[in-house]
């Protein structure tokens, strides 16, 4: 993947534009494959298809069987098992090559931020196994009441969450149809045409209401106070914000809720301004251990978390506010000499030396 | 701009060295199939030095379209007729050259069937149905659909068909079985004749072969006639096999067995079968874990009269 994202950077010319990369992309991949046809014409069936091949109607030399030199080509020539073999397998390469930028559409190409990595893999392998079908079913009719017999008693029930979504699954299957019936060049333009079409939509947010906020607004305010609450920092980290999937910012607004109470809230003093963290494989004696020098180091303290973990050590959390004359030094000199044998590790976050650095740099 | 116009001038080039490859085809196709003659002469010399062996003197492999070749038959003018199993599509084939001279269709929309067997009568061609019925036309131009009409021989309920040639002589259809559906008719290898014109009452004849006798010593299980076509040495009729045993059997017009052998070896499914005057004997195989072909052996004929039942 490196290597041909490198190939694209070259073709895109070194723009991260969409529509660009697509087209760099595009273009690469018809060249290989004008090379393929013009190196191995038959080949160029799989693009063409059955039904759209015509008849020939020019008189055609035919192989020579017994030739040494055309029966390296008869192997491979029609009908013959290792024809099949490649041609399936030039179908299934195919129909990768062709999915690739529409998965790639899919994940960028978003009017909310973050996507069903469930979808991504299944826009990537529904093609192959509906082109395997079809290239098992071909013509016969027998077969094809078969399919049905047995996909019947497999249930597929599944709710998306955007429509779009849909709509991706629907151009997969319509893409492994074609390249299982050889029709390569209708799969590519599928991909092609579909591609563009769904990132001009996105790009100029195509059909929007205009009493709705566009997607950059709706985040726009939200990012800007993670970046700053000061609005210092107009712009937040590009990189966190595209990695915030909703499960992701769960995780992040869970680990907010829990530091609030450290941060205390506006103006206010907070009532704890440290978080010891220790792990520990017995949580039980750990915690006796450590809460008896909670009591004689700190003004107040609370446990705040237990993670209970298997086949490594359990991890403790406990909310603090250390006594002024306590030093970190002191209080995990003191943490290790009562709890050493039963604890792993222990840490102290302090919240005010942050904040001191913090106003220096103000 | 710089990478689009390299491949833009990639692509022009590629296109003009691709049209002026193909024009070079075309010429080289007539010198091709003179050599190829040439060649299949001196084979069929070789062979004949050494009549013990039976090397193919040619094999050329058919296009994807013949993938499911069935039935073989010849012209008068040395070209060989072939049909797709499942299309009513006939290709001229220049059998010495290794050449598909020319393709015509059935009609406008070629029909589709179970189309098993190929025969020239006179000017008309028959192509059977694997039910018994013939589809009757005329040899047509490259790319000709040709008009064509349905006849019913009522055997279809007797027997499924997979092979039949034209006897001239006695203007019957010969047509042994693949499969009989009388049961009496177990264990024997059934051959049908049917006059194309005259009264339905003697119009049809039939057969037997003991299979038995036919299998003699050889290891085969059964035998079912997958084409059939005439010596032209002796007028018998001369039988290939295809499932389960692969083997040809020769008969007199009698029904006497004079011939019964395994086919050479690498036909996988051995479909169809014609014999020239000059004795070359072509058997057509459909595609299976190789590509369907048609191979070329030097025929010895038996030098039998042929006895003529009427």
């Amino acid at each position: 993947m490196p290597v041909l994202r490198q190939i694209i950077d070259v073709l895109a010319q070194g723009g991260d534009r969409p529509v660009r990369r697509l087209v760099a992309y595009y273009v690469f991949i018809g060249v290989i494959v004008f090379a393929l046809v013009y190196f191995v014409p038959s080949v160029g069936h799989l693009l063409a298809g059955k039904g759209l091949e015509p008849t020939q109607n020019t008189t055609q030399l035919l192989q020579d069987g017994l030739s040494k030199k055309e029966a390296a080509h008869a192997v491979l020539a029609a009908g013959s098992l290792a024809e099949l073999a490649v041609a399936t397998l030039l179908i299934l390469l195919g129909t990768l090559v062709l999915m690739l930028p529409v998965s790639w559409v899919y994940m960028s190409a978003r009017r909310v931020q973050g996507h069903n990595q469930s979808v991504v893999q299944t826009l990537i392998m529904l093609p192959l196994v509906v082109a395997g079908v079809i290239i098992v079913v071909q013509n016969s009719l027998a077969l094809a009441f078969s399919l049905a017999g047995v996909v019947g008693a497999v249930r597929f029930r599944t709710t998306l969450r955007d429509t779009r979504d849909l709509v991706f699954i629907f151009l997969a299957i319509a893409l492994g149809f074609a390249a299982g019936v050889e029709s390569l060049a209708v799969a590519a333009l599928l991909s092609i045409f579909f591609n563009f079409v769904a990132i001009l939509t996105w790009r100029y947010d195509y059909g929007r209401n205009v009493l709705t906020p566009s997607a950059s607004a709706q985040w726009a305010g939200p990012l800007e106070a993670l970046a700053s609450p000061t609005g210092d920092h107009i712009v937040p980290d590009r990189d966190l914000v595209l990695s915030l999937t909703p499960a992701r910012a769960d995780v992040l607004a869970d680990r907010f809720e829990r530091v609030r109470d450290v941060i205390g809230k506006k103006k206010k003093k907070a009532r704890f301004n440290a978080v010891l963290t220790v792990t520990a494989d017995d949580v039980g004696q750990a915690q006796s251990k450590i809460e008896s020098v909670l009591e004689t180091t700190t003004k107040r303290w609370r446990l705040d978390e237990v993670v209970t973990n298997v086949g490594k050590p359990s991890e403790i959390y406990y909310l603090i506010r250390l006594k002024k004359i306590v030093t970190r030094d002191d209080f995990l000199t003191a943490i290790r000499d009562s709890a050493g044998p039963v604890i792993a590790t222990a840490d102290l976050e302090i919240g005010e030396p942050a904040a001191e650095e913090k106003s220096d740099q103000a | 701009m710089k990478h689009a116009h390299a491949v833009m001038l990639l692509l022009i080039v590629a296109s003009a060295t691709s049209c002026r490859q193909r024009t070079a085809d075309a010429d080289d196709q007539a010198s091709q199939v003179a050599a190829r003659k040439h060649e299949l002469v001196k084979r069929l010399a070789k062979a004949d030095a050494d009549p013990k062996k039976t090397d193919p003197v040619a094999m050329w492999i058919m296009p994807k379209e013949l993938k499911e070749i069935s039935g073989l038959a010849l012209t008068p003018d040395g070209n060989v007729l072939a049909h797709d199993d499942e299309i009513g599509r006939v290709y001229v084939i220049d059998p010495r050259g290794g050449l598909i001279a020319k393709r015509f269709n059935l009609g406008e929309s070629p029909p589709h069937g179970d189309f098993e067997s190929i025969t020239v009568a006179g000017n008309d061609i028959y192509l059977l149905a694997s039910n018994g019925k013939l589809y009757e036309f005329q040899e047509g131009a490259d790319g000709e659909n040709v008009p064509y009409s349905i006849r019913d021989t009522g055997l279809g309920k007797q027997c499924e068909f997979e092979s039949m040639v034209y006897e001239a002589d006695s203007d019957w259809l010969v047509m042994p079985c693949k499969n009989v559906k009388d049961k009496s008719l177990k264990g024997q290898i059934v051959v049908f004749r049917w006059k194309r014109q005259g009264p339905d009452s003697s119009r049809v004849s039939m057969f037997t072969i003991p299979e038995a006798q036919a299998i003699g010593s050889n290891p085969w299980k059964y035998l079912k006639p997958s084409d059939v076509t005439i010596d032209p040495a002796n007028g018998n009729y001369v039988m290939i096999t295809s499932h389960p045993d692969k083997a040809i059997i020769e008969v007199t017009p009698g029904g006497k067995l004079v011939r019964s052998q395994p086919l050479p070896e690498g036909h996988n499914q051995p479909e169809g079968v014609a014999i020239t005057r000059d004795s070359i004997l072509m058997i057509s195989d459909e595609a299976t874990t190789k590509p369907a072909d048609i191979t070329l052996y030097r025929w010895h004929p038996i030098r039998t009269i042929a006895q003529k039942v009427q």
